[in-house]
């Protein structure tokens, strides 16, 4: 298997993009990646394109075709990869093994939703669809009551109480507001979102014990990546990412059928192969991306990916050693949470924010001192699907 | 339990994991041959919410949703008639029903549904 590198990183602003369409989201990301890559007029032998909603929400299937053409990278091979909230990470995992193979040198990745399309209560049953169909959706589950129930379990079991909570939170948007491609910009102000008289106005329960700032946002977005040879890498001159480790594993499709509700067995196995892989152990790593798309699960992930013991991610949050410059800077572009939530384009953002902390290109108020290797967790549905990513940072 | 709950679990034949929904290869030991089974008795609240932010199709201002473990292994989501989670623990006993969970295309769609004891 060839070592796979990443060249390039795009994004665009994540957030209400009313002014775009999906495909000018994507065309848009992919040329600053390929850009970035510095490939100029140079072509890629692939496109991947990560997107869920395009058939549902745009009426618009077959998008990789339509993107590769808008983009002139005909005859590059093109496809549409949908992996429910993990269709990022899918993307670019289809990217990293083309490569890894022999089969490609240069794959242009590219992840993209645009969820502002329709009214919220559509939204919502467009992300309930990743639920299961008889035993589940009728009953008006949504992926935010998942969560609520799965935070009830383990809040009781781990003694995770708000603070933990609120502690994730008002890191994430004290990130979110430094990071110029975040859907919400505004850090919380703790006496007013979590106290006083208005605190039951200003952070409503959504799915109980879950309360707005628990959530991530509903956002538009797309980032792109380009992977490719190390030979092709080398030609650059400035410091890249490899993929030093890649791990994928499945749960059960409901969360009722789990033998123990509140165990992410997922992710522990998808970071347990990533880790092998890389012949590495948490405790090499860095800065992480980790998928919170509800407080409690940055909190839950951090421990199954083995960060913290069992029970002790809530306190490691509340003590800072999540923040950046403490034990392992988590979600330091502001996560799901602040940097927003387009479904496809997530799993890619976060691999593009890793391979910007290992070129230390960051502002200093992002920037992870020395970072060499990172992390990312994306999940599909409710934690069953997960990929894990570790990308190693190579100075030429 | 209500005799007329509509819900349909499996039950291997080989090592007696119980699945809902159904599996073709049974998750324990992945053999594929199954007994259908019925939820029986009461069943325990494992976990539950409250959702305020509903999706199309549901003209209400929350729902209030479960799962379930039946004293025969079979759990499940369902609704919960409830006005409020502050009625509701985890580890309670709740009685079954089938019954109305939605609209949907313009008919009734019936489900599980969960009536506190306690």
């Amino acid at each position: 298997m060839r070592e796979v590198a990443i060249i390039g990183a795009g994004m665009i602003p994540f957030g209400r993009r009313e002014q775009d369409e999906l495909m000018d989201m994507l065309a848009t990301a992919s040329l600053i990646a390929l850009d970035d890559a510095g490939l100029g007029d140079t072509s890629v032998d692939a496109v991947h394109v990560a997107n869920v909603g395009g058939g549902m929400l745009q009426h618009q299937s077959a998008i990789a075709s339509s993107l590769t053409d808008r983009l002139s990278l005909l005859p590059a091979a093109a496809e549409t990869i949908e992996n429910g909230p993990a269709s990022g990470a899918s993307a670019v995992k289809a990217g990293f093994l083309a490569v890894a193979s022999g089969y490609y040198d240069k794959v242009l990745v590219v992840g993209g939703e645009k969820m502002h399309d329709i009214s919220a209560p559509r939204a919502t049953d467009f992300v309930a669809a990743m639920t299961h169909p008889q035993a589940e959706y009728p009953y008006g589950i949504t992926m935010a009551g998942l969560g609520g129930m799965f935070a009830r379990l383990y809040m009781e079991k781990y003694k995770i109480t708000p603070l933990h909570l609120h502690a994730v939170s008002v890191k994430n948007h004290e990130m979110g507001a430094l990071n110029p491609y975040a859907h919400i910009k505004s850090p919380i102000v703790p006496e007013s979102v979590f106290e006083g008289d208005f605190a039951e106005i200003n952070n409503p329960i959504v799915a109980d014990p879950l309360r707005l700032y628990d959530l991530c946002p509903v956002s538009d977005g797309a980032a792109a990546v380009v992977l490719s040879t190390v030979e092709v890498a080398k030609r650059s001159g400035r410091p890249y990412a490899v993929v030093a480790g890649f791990g994928q594993a499945t749960d059960t499709h409901t969360l009722a059928q789990r033998e123990d509700p509140v165990e992410l067995k997922a992710v522990t196995l998808a970071a347990r192969a990533a880790f092998d892989m890389a012949n590495l152990t948490p405790s090499d790593i860095h800065v992480a991306e980790l998928h919170d798309a509800f407080t409690i699960l940055e909190i839950a992930i951090s421990e199954h990916v083995g960060f913290f013991k069992k029970g002790e991610g809530g306190e490691a949050a509340l003590d800072g050693k999540t923040c950046l410059g403490g034990q392992i800077p988590i979600n330091v572009s502001g996560g799901l949470k602040a940097r927003g939530h387009p479904l496809g384009a997530t799993g890619v953002a976060q691999v593009a924010e890793i391979v910007w902390q290992l070129r230390h290109e960051l502002p200093p108020e992002r920037q992870v001192q020395n970072a060499e290797v990172g992390l990312t967790i994306n999940l599909g549905g409710f934690a069953n699907n997960v990929l894990c990513f570790i990308l190693k940072r190579v100075q030429p | 339990m209500s005799s007329d709950v509509m819900l349909v679990a499996h039950r291997c034949q080989t090592c007696g994991k119980v699945h809902y929904p159904r599996h073709d290869r049974c998750l324990r030991c992945k053999r594929r041959e199954f007994d259908e089974i019925h939820p029986q008795g009461n069943a325990k609240l494992l976990t539950y919410t409250a959702i305020y932010s509903l999706p199309c199709g549901f003209d209400q201002p929350f729902l209030i949703l479960g799962v379930g473990e039946f004293e025969n292994n079979v759990r499940a989501l369902g609704q919960i008639k409830t006005d409020s989670v502050k009625r509701l623990w985890t580890g309670m006993v709740v009685k079954a029903e089938w019954g109305p969970i939605r609209f949907q295309a313009d008919r009734i769609v019936s489900g599980l549904v969960f009536e506190p004891l306690e």
